[in-house]
């Protein structure tokens, strides 16, 4: 097994990831927060209901409740689309070569 | 079989034997030279791309269950039906959260279940053993429910024999799962995957027709949302209460907005704990496939949303209420529209796409349940030395045990109650939440606080689920109470109770310096992104090798 090398009994290199694992949150408190809100605001923004259970205004014949609902989706979507662009920026250096789009396009 | 469309009929029996061709044929898809391995039967190989797994993922989430039973709720009760379409957009940010730390970590220790993360996780078989038999416990009746599903559209289409005997009565029935449980036996993982290209081709042409073409034959949005508006205000002349709710009300009883929220919450955190769900996150061969799938997924929500509004439809379409009303059983509500609604080569298009839709994720879910009876169950407890290939094919076998369990779940119980042992099973299933979700992010929980958690919400829950009543039934009335003057998700109240137990004997637990167990995971474990499985004969990796 190849974690076997990361084991407390295992040789420890200056590459054993274990040593040189820095937790990314901390690394990076600005685009860490930024993640967090965009998720944060993304589930409270459709639990809790009250901010949306009205009929009006409505949005052609869809009562808002129901319109809010459906239009949420898509918002989805880009919000977890731009997390992991923001996420890509709290990889560490020695993950540098885990780009996956890079790796995919070189085979 | 007098009233049978033949149309529709031979429509539905074409598509069906195409799908059957396809789940044989899966076996020979990206083929491996060991097939007899857990990671080839079970996860098929553990390399599917973004593409693959949105279709995996999608037909893994959304089943007959959504296609017919959230209707049916939205129809019988309004606007609460709708928190299905709550919980399906914040199930992904939610997941985005946890689910890329427990596919590297699975794919560094090479787990193929829930089970062998806890086991390795905490140092402890019994809480292995605890979340092996919640899956397990969960997953039977929501296979069941696929079936239901299916006995749905089957007894609108007139398919079924005269006979008063349910094994004759339900031949056809009988026959497509026994179908079903062969080609997975034999494909594996490689065959739900398959065949949901063709499920969700089929059910993405028929809910978009659908959702511009029903509208014109109503008179328009304004018309259905009008009439539901009116319809939900009406007191019911039997229960003396309106028919139900066109927003969720305010007040803290009844169909609330906390109640909504909190069914939407708890059905979130529960999904992707399912382990079904988990097995397709696992397929997949990158951490990045797993993230870029989260934002890709709510397209299948967007669906959801489309077809909850079905409900407001069959209310809005005098023909089909009357139907169902004749039938006594809302979850017949979207078959009927349907068919009202369609000409008949359509409707055959469309409830072949909810046959196929139920037989996808009830193959995923029996894959799932397998793998844990045997990595976490016969192999913990009964044979520690199995071999890779011994495994595989206890996994084969305990695949059929469960689908012909699930089967006769479905054709002994009434229905009505199979359908609120589904909403049991999500109440059970989030109970794994804490030692799971808790798990992936901190070792600082007691395996043995933790199991003292996951007890007390199970006899909760459970003991909560089967007090409810209502005017028309006396147990398991529904899957929400009233807890401190609120009406509440009950798996929510189970699952904090959990959770709290949890800290309070963890604290006791470190006081006293109870034996910790062994974790045999690293932190960066859980961010790592290997681009390969470990070597594929992993004899005792998961189960404390180190």
């Amino acid at each position: 097994m190849t974690e076997t090398a990361a084991s407390p009994s295992g040789p420890r290199g200056s590459q054993d990831p274990s040593i040189t694992y820095r937790n990314p949150v901390a690394a990076h408190p600005i685009t860490s927060t930024a993640i967090a809100l965009l998720l944060l605001v993304t589930i409270g923004g459709t639990l809790i209901v009250p901010i949306y259970a009205r009929i009006t205004p409505k949005i052609g014949d869809f009562p808002f409740f129901y319109f809010y609902l459906l239009a949420y989706m898509p918002a989805v979507g880009v919000a977890l689309w731009l997390v992991s662009l923001l996420q890509r920026r709290l990889e560490p250096p020695t993950a540098g070569s885990s780009d996956d789009s890079v790796r995919e396009a070189a085979r | 079989m007098s009233n049978v469309n033949s149309v529709t009929f031979t429509i539905v029996v074409i598509l069906f034997v195409l799908v059957t061709f396809i789940g044989f044929a899966a076996s020979r898809w990206r083929r491996a030279d060991n097939m007899l391995h857990l990671n080839e039967w079970g996860l098929a190989g553990r390399g599917f791309g973004t593409f693959i797994t949105w279709f995996l993922l999608g037909g893994d989430l959304y089943t007959a269950y959504t296609f017919i039973a959230v209707p049916a709720l939205v129809f019988g009760s309004g606007s609460i039906g709708f928190y299905a379409v709550s919980y399906t957009i914040m199930v992904f940010p939610i997941a985005y959260i946890f689910l890329p730390r427990l596919w590297s970590v699975s794919r560094v220790h090479n787990y193929v279940t829930p089970g062998d993360f806890i086991r390795g996780r905490y140092g402890s078989r019994g809480l292995a053993l605890s979340m092996a038999l919640t899956g397990i416990l969960a997953l039977m009746p929501y296979i069941a429910l696929q079936l239901v599903g299916i006995q749905a559209v089957l007894s609108v289409m007139g398919v079924g024999t005269s006979s008063t005997n349910t094994y004759v009565k339900d031949l056809p029935l009988f026959i497509a799962f026994v179908v079903l449980a062969v080609y997975t036996y034999v494909s594996g993982l490689r065959a739900p995957a398959a065949i949901s290209f063709v499920k969700d081709t089929l059910i993405y042409v028929f809910v978009l027709v659908a959702i511009f073409y029903i509208p014109t034959r109503l008179g328009g949005w304004g018309h259905i949302f009008g009439t539901a508006q009116a319809h939900y205000a009406a007191i019911n002349p039997t229960t003396g209460k309106p028919n139900g709710t066109f927003i969720p009300t305010s007040k803290s009883i009844g169909a609330t907005q906390f109640d909504f929220a909190t069914l939407a919450l708890g059905s979130a955190l529960a999904l992707f704990v399912y382990p079904h769900t988990i097995t397709g996150t696992l397929a997949s061969k990158r951490r990045s496939v797993v993230k870029r799938n989260m934002s890709l997924l709510p397209a299948y929500s967007l669906l959801l949303a489309l077809i909850a509004l079905f409900g407001y439809m069959a209310v809005a379409d005098p023909v089909t209420a009357a139907n169902v009303k004749k039938a006594g059983n809302a979850q017949l509500a979207v078959p009927y529209l349907f068919q009202h609604m369609f000409p008949s080569w359509f409707t055959g298009i469309a409830f072949a796409g909810i046959i196929i839709g139920a037989l996808v994720p009830a193959a995923i879910m029996a894959i799932a349940a397998a793998n844990l009876f045997t990595r976490n169950i016969f192999k913990e407890f009964f044979k520690p030395d199995a071999s890779p290939a011994l495994e595989t094919r206890m996994s084969q076998w305990a695949s059929l045990v469960v689908k012909f369990g699930a089967l006769l779940f479905a054709i002994e119980l009434p229905h009505t109650f199979s359908i609120n042992l589904q909403l049991l099973g999500g109440v059970w299933i989030l109970q794994v939440f804490p030692m799971l979700v808790g798990g992936l992010f901190t070792r600082w929980f007691h395996r043995w606080a933790l199991l003292a958690g996951w007890l007390a919400g199970m006899a909760y829950g459970t003991i909560a689920a089967y007090n409810v009543k209502n005017a028309t039934a006396s147990h398991w009335a529904s899957s929400s109470d009233i807890v401190f003057g609120h009406t509440i998700y009950i798996g929510f109240t189970a699952v904090i109770i959990n959770a709290v137990i949890a800290v309070v004997l963890t604290l006791v637990f470190r006081a006293v310096k109870a034996p910790e167990g062994a974790d045999e995971t690293l932190p960066h474990q859980y961010t790592a992104d290997p681009d390969k499985t470990p070597a594929p004969v992993p004899a005792g990796v998961g189960l404390g090798a180190d």
